[in-house]
């Protein structure tokens, strides 16, 4: 097991260095990064050559790579281009705000999907199958943006007709949080219609995996064994069947925290969240190469993280899948 | 006569399938008494274990559907019984032994407690140290070497051989007084075959139970067996103890099947099938559902368009379902030159 981990941490490293170089060199190629300060009447020549060569921009890209590679190891990450604050201090504040918002959402629809593939599966064809059904397909095709937006303005409604704040639609605290028990609930509110978001599409992707996985296990032969044995139905299905059935939704869940650490952008977007989205899309469309980098190595590692994890928890849940 | 472990009568099971409806099992009747070994034979499709199952409650409904019949067991019909008492009975009185060990064991549970769950699923209040000691004493029973490091092994690191030993000592777990084995060998290689035939005889001899062996090889049935019953169609066709069965019998089913065996004897030219493919289940053959592949037929009208039943051939409690059996009297099957043990 442990020779396993290594490989793959050993295998990664190739992958990070292919990655960060392509896509450097294919941010860096989308214009001229100094373009906005070129056409400012404010900034004078010298701003733009001081930049210039402190970042070394007139160097080809490769060269540009290996100055980025020094200042991402030694100085985590370096300065944006326009900005004196260091990119570390800003991820350091977004990456919390991101995995608190992912995290909650995650582990609710896990936790509430499971549960409705289950008992769809177990009732297949039944009224509650048929609904849950409807709603998985309903929260497939409806698009983040609009849900998002439709929430926004149903709460923003309710609030205006009866003053009484259930929700905040926009922001991650109000102005003064408080401390303690307020602070927590204030963050509730603020976060409680981002996360019902999320969960729709999420919830309707695990309760889909869930009952498929489980209606593929109901028919095998060790439950029809299970059965034969004269266990109560309930064991059956949990000891045996949903055993069985959970191993490909762990593993889907966890290969999908790694890809969501990104950020979930369109809802950051829309409820102006401070997270890891919001601060990828500022940064692209400021054309600053180096915060995206910055960006991109995190997501990368969190990918690679949470795809080792998955292996694992494989091997783990498991018995006939051994890593040595 | 003794009182019949187990009697069904006249059980019919279908399952609804999108090309229409398939009669597993139509009016089936037979007795299982105690302590002897029933074969039913046929070929795959011919509703052989689909009896069994519906008999536990273990055939899915929908699709399936038990459409009528019986199944009394020590005096009470198991079709009319709650699905707890149902449950009771699955695994303690009557257990089952599956085709295929493969894939009929949890790949990620235990051995020792995939089976200290058959003894505590019947047995309240035995401890976890308890049942691990029966446990291993049932894999000792059944021939798997090592048992006390083998109780704590996955499937996949038992062979097909030893896990089928597992599923028997599973089986008896409970000491049930009927033993359901489904293709027991069928997965098995010849070898291994010959070594579970005597895992089976060790289980029926320390549990002193009736034994229903379903299986497509006549040869596990001479072996085995005391009565036989033949089925085809998804109905039985011939009935009789296992000697009159393999020396006269009078089906020309059975007759085929005896005929497509190969013998040990010189001179032999080649395999004789019986002609044709077995009949779907779905749309049967009008009449006699054997008729269009019988040697006996001959395109008589009567086989065509009458289902025959089940009639006494002369002997004791041999019946055979043919319009024309008489004229299979005298019939002397080529495998009993030698008598059949």
């Amino acid at each position: 097991m442990l020779t396993f981990i290594a490989r793959r941490i050993l295998y990664s490293i190739p992958v990070l260095i292919a990655t960060s170089f392509l896509i450097f060199a294919g941010v860096s190629l989308i214009g001229d990064p100094l373009g906005g300060l070129k056409v400012n009447p404010l900034a004078s020549q010298q701003t733009i050559d001081h930049i210039t060569a402190e970042k070394h921009l007139n160097d080809p890209i490769p060269v540009r790579y290996g100055y980025w590679v020094r200042d991402a190891v030694t100085h985590k990450f370096g300065t944006p281009l326009l900005s004196n604050v260091p990119i570390w201090d800003d991820l350091k504040r977004v990456i919390p705000h991101t995995l608190m918002l992912v995290v909650t959402a995650e582990l609710i629809s896990l936790l509430i999907g499971v549960s409705i593939g289950i008992y769809s599966a177990i009732r297949q064809y039944s009224v509650f199958d048929y609904a849950a059904t409807t709603f998985s397909f309903l929260g497939f095709a409806m698009p983040v943006f609009w849900l998002a937006l439709m929430a926004q303005i149903l709460f923003t409604n309710l609030f205006l007709a009866w003053h009484v704040r259930i929700f905040y639609t926009s922001g991650l605290s109000s102005p003064d949080p408080g401390t303690g028990i307020h602070w927590v609930l204030d963050r509730a509110q603020h976060l409680a219609i981002p996360v019902m978001v999320l969960c729709v599409l999420n919830l309707a992707v695990y309760s889909r995996f869930m009952r498929a996985s489980l209606l593929e296990v109901v028919n095998t032969d060790y439950v029809r064994t299970a059965r034969a044995k004269g266990l109560t139905e309930k064991r059956v299905t949990m000891k045996h069947a949903v055993r069985n059935a959970l191993i490909p939704v762990v593993t889907l869940a966890a290969l999908n925290f790694g890809a969501l650490i990104g950020g979930a952008i369109v809802t950051e977007q829309i409820f102006q969240l401070d997270g890891m989205g919001n601060y990828f899309i500022q940064n692209l469309l400021n054309t600053d190469i180096y915060p995206i980098m910055a960006w991109l190595m995190v997501v990368a590692v969190a990918v690679i993280f949470f795809n080792l994890i998955a292996d694992i928890l494989y091997g783990v849940l498991d018995p006939r899948v051994r890593y040595d | 006569m003794p009182e019949p472990v187990l009697s069904i009568r006249d059980l019919t099971v279908e399952f609804k399938t999108e090309d229409g409806i398939v009669h597993a099992v139509d009016g089936v009747t037979y007795d299982v008494f105690p302590g002897e070994t029933l074969g039913i034979v046929g070929e795959s499709g011919s509703g052989k274990s689909v009896s069994m199952l519906a008999v536990l409650g273990l055939i899915p409904q929908p699709p399936g559907r038990i459409v009528k019949g019986e199944a009394v067991y020590k005096g009470r019909d198991v079709m009319e019984m709650s699905k707890g008492e149902l449950r009771r009975l699955r695994g303690g009185d009557m257990a089952m032994v599956f085709q295929d060990p493969m894939t009929s064991l949890n790949p990620v549970l235990k051995v020792g407690f995939q089976l200290t769950e058959a003894i505590q699923a019947h047995n309240d209040g035995v401890s976890d140290a308890e049942a691990r000691k029966r446990g291993v004493g049932l894999l000792e029973l059944v021939g798997v070497p090592n048992a006390e490091q083998r109780f704590d092994q996955f499937p996949h690191e038992f062979s097909g051989g030893m896990r089928q030993r597992a599923m028997i000592a599973m089986a008896i777990a409970n000491s049930p007084s009927l033993l359901i084995a489904d293709e027991p060998t069928t997965a098995l290689d010849v070898t291994i075959q010959a070594q579970i035939i005597q895992v089976l005889r060790t289980a029926q001899e320390e549990t002193h139970a009736a034994t229903i062996l379903i299986t497509h090889d006549l040869g596990l049935v001479a072996e085995l067996a005391d009565r036989v019953v033949v089925m085809y169609g998804g109905r039985i066709v011939e009935k009789g103890d296992v000697f009159t069965i393999f020396s006269k019998p009078r089906h020309p089913y059975t007759v085929g099947l005896m005929e497509s065996l190969p013998g040990l004897t010189v001179g032999q030219v080649g395999l004789q099938p019986i002609p044709g493919q077995p009949p779907s289940l779905i749309s049967l053959p009008p009449g006699c559902a054997f008729h269009p592949r019988c040697s006996l037929s001959n395109g008589r009208v009567r086989c065509r368009t009458e289902i025959p039943m089940l009639r006494d051939t002369g002997h004791p409690e041999h019946i055979s379902a043919c319009h024309f059996h008489e004229e299979l009297e005298g019939y002397q099957s080529k495998l009993v030159s030698e008598p059949v043990a």
